[in-house]
């Protein structure tokens, strides 16, 4: 059996020009291989561009169409639509179907938290839930967050990557990695709403702060025990997810009433997160506390002692 | 659309030849998927080879994995096979009515109204899966990621739009004369597939093909009157089709 990983790959500096609609893309790199198909970094001209191949026209163009109705959809200026262009690359003789959609570059966010610093947790997550608030509102729902799939670059701008999975709301998830999985942890349906947004959310930060505690855990666990009360001990006993206790049993349980106030709370949640960090780090001694008050107390008699004469 | 999902760690040795079994099921417009289960050990090459070739008669997939892949294979094969199913559909439709190979032979603006439709059928149609599970004495330590995998596949398709069911059994019978006992019949609910195989007593030999047909006829007697126009597979020219479905997963 073949696998399409085996496939031949394009060389870089390949000329692709499409069957239908005639663009010419030259072909840099690759970026990677997925389990359906290839993608490339591409030149159009000036711009830069992404490419995905793969020998399934029917699934290829499944992900086209997500692309295309989130373009639809989420009508915003200025940004850049996620689907460029659709079309056949011909290679001795035969079809080879690919899209051309932008191009995303970042670090996935367990890299980028591990290289900055978790102070950065705040920001990329407030950017990550504007991003899914604008889907939700959308109509749609992301479903594959993992850390791979949420790219950070400079100051915390986020992106997310591979719409191929999102869904619908209403329809049944068609993309999902376990461990992130609502229904993997007893904890809903796997029906699309925002709400396993917020779960698999939740779960990036126990991965990309905890991920070998969090992947001890899912090892040691029978199926049967799997509860995001499990989930909650791990976030309790962490110091910088610990702060954020309350957002998290909120998520995991799926109690915000909507993204918007999902975001709202992560900020304030944030805010007062930082505040006893902060708090906590310019701690005064207790031995100092205590020779201020002993130095008020004296001076108070010595102060009664001089009014009473 | 029928899938039949047999779940076992070997060979068959009673009884009639699998192989035959799953492509009489395949006539029949059910689609038959194996996974073989493996611990540490390798399973035999016979074992191997027969897994390969029941998928194969049955119009489906194989594939051999551990206890920890199972869950996640489980669910990949049944959606695939779904989508393959009205993949194919679409296909012979197209070349009766334009002469295409494929939808891939249609210009982009077309491809995508077709994929459109696609999807909507892979979500909205109905879909039952019969579960056969091994429970020769070799599958014991495994019952567990089975039982597993196989909760995890009904909570999938309970979130699907389109009515889907489960219903599972296991083979050899308690009884002798029955190569294969239900456990539990057409059920939309995950919650009701809980701990069902803890009354399983496990025995020595392995009848998958006369169990297959068995399945078979309850399928038959259970659901004859549902099959759907589109969605019934054609039993013929599945050459290059095949090649396609098995080439394209990692």
């Amino acid at each position: 059996m073949t696998t399409s990983s085996e496939k031949v790959q394009l060389p870089p500096g390949t000329l692709v020009k499409g069957k239908w609609n005639g663009k010419k893309y030259r072909l840099e790199r690759l970026l990677g291989i997925g389990a359906n198909g290839q993608v490339y970094l591409a030149s159009l001209g000036r711009s830069v561009c992404a490419l995905k191949f793969s020998d399934e026209a029917a699934e290829l163009q499944g992900e086209a169409n997500v692309l295309a109705s989130l373009d639809h959809t989420g009508k915003k200026r200025g940004r850049v639509p996620f689907l460029l262009d659709v079309d056949d690359f011909t290679l001795d003789g035969r079809d080879l179907p690919f899209y051309a959609m932008r191009y995303v570059p970042g670090t996935p966010v367990s890299a980028y938290l591990k290289r900055h610093g978790s102070q950065w947790m705040g920001v990329v997550g407030y950017r990550l839930l504007e991003r899914l608030a604008e889907l939700h509102e959308a109509g749609w729902v992301f479903s594959d967050i993992k850390t791979d799939n949420v790219l950070v670059h400079d100051y915390g701008a986020v992106e997310l990557v591979d719409f191929g999975g999102a869904t619908a709301a209403g329809r049944s998830v068609r993309q999902f990695t376990e461990i992130y999985d609502r229904g993997y942890w007893s904890a809903g349906s796997r029906t699309a709403d925002p709400a396993y947004d917020w779960f698999a959310f939740a779960m990036l930060w126990l991965h990309a702060l905890d991920g070998k505690r969090l992947l001890q855990l899912t090892r040691a666990l029978l199926p049967q025990n799997r509860h995001p009360g499990e989930l909650m001990k791990l976030v309790r006993s962490h110091p910088r997810l610990r702060t954020m206790e309350g957002w998290m049993e909120k998520a995991f349980r799926g109690g915000f009433q909507d993204t918007r106030e999902a975001l709202l709370e992560w900020r304030q949640a944030i805010r007062s997160s930082e505040r006893t960090a902060k708090s906590s780090e310019s701690h005064v001694p207790g031995w100092m506390a205590g020779l201020l008050a002993g130095s008020v107390v004296l001076c108070a008699a010595v102060a009664a002692v001089w009014f009473l004469q | 659309m029928k899938q039949i999902l047999l779940i076992t760690d070997g060979c068959s040795n009673v009884g009639e030849s699998p192989v035959s079994a799953a492509a009489l099921a395949f006539a029949e417009g059910i689609t038959v998927n194996v996974a073989g289960v493996i611990d540490e050990g390798a399973i035999g090459e016979q074992g191997a080879v027969e897994i390969a070739e029941i998928a194969k008669a049955g119009g489906g997939m194989s594939r051999i994995v551990t206890t920890h892949q199972l869950s996640h294979t489980v669910q990949m094969m049944t959606r695939q096979t779904v989508a393959g199913t009205i993949r194919h559909a679409v296909n012979q439709e197209l070349k009766q009515l334009f002469g295409l190979d494929s939808v891939g032979a249609l210009p982009p603006p077309k491809r995508a109204e077709v994929v459109r439709v696609m999807d909507e059928l892979e979500e909205t149609s109905e879909l039952r899966v019969a579960l056969l599970i091994d429970a020769s004495a070799s599958m014991k330590p495994k019952l567990h990621a089975v039982e597993d995998a196989v909760r995890d596949l009904a909570l999938s398709l309970q979130s699907r739009n389109g009515r889907s069911a489960v219903a599972v059994f296991h083979f050899p019978g308690d009884f002798g004369h029955l190569p294969c006992v239900l456990d539990c019949g057409w059920t939309t609910e995950a919650g009701k597939l809980h701990s069902m195989f803890t009354r399983i007593r496990m025995k020595g030999t392995t009848p998958t093909g006369p169990a297959l047909l068995q399945v078979v006829d309850f399928i038959r007697e259970t659901c004859g009157i549902i099959k759907s126009e589109l969605l019934e597979p054609p039993h013929i020219e599945r050459g290059d089709n095949e090649e396609v479905r098995s080439d394209y997963v990692v």
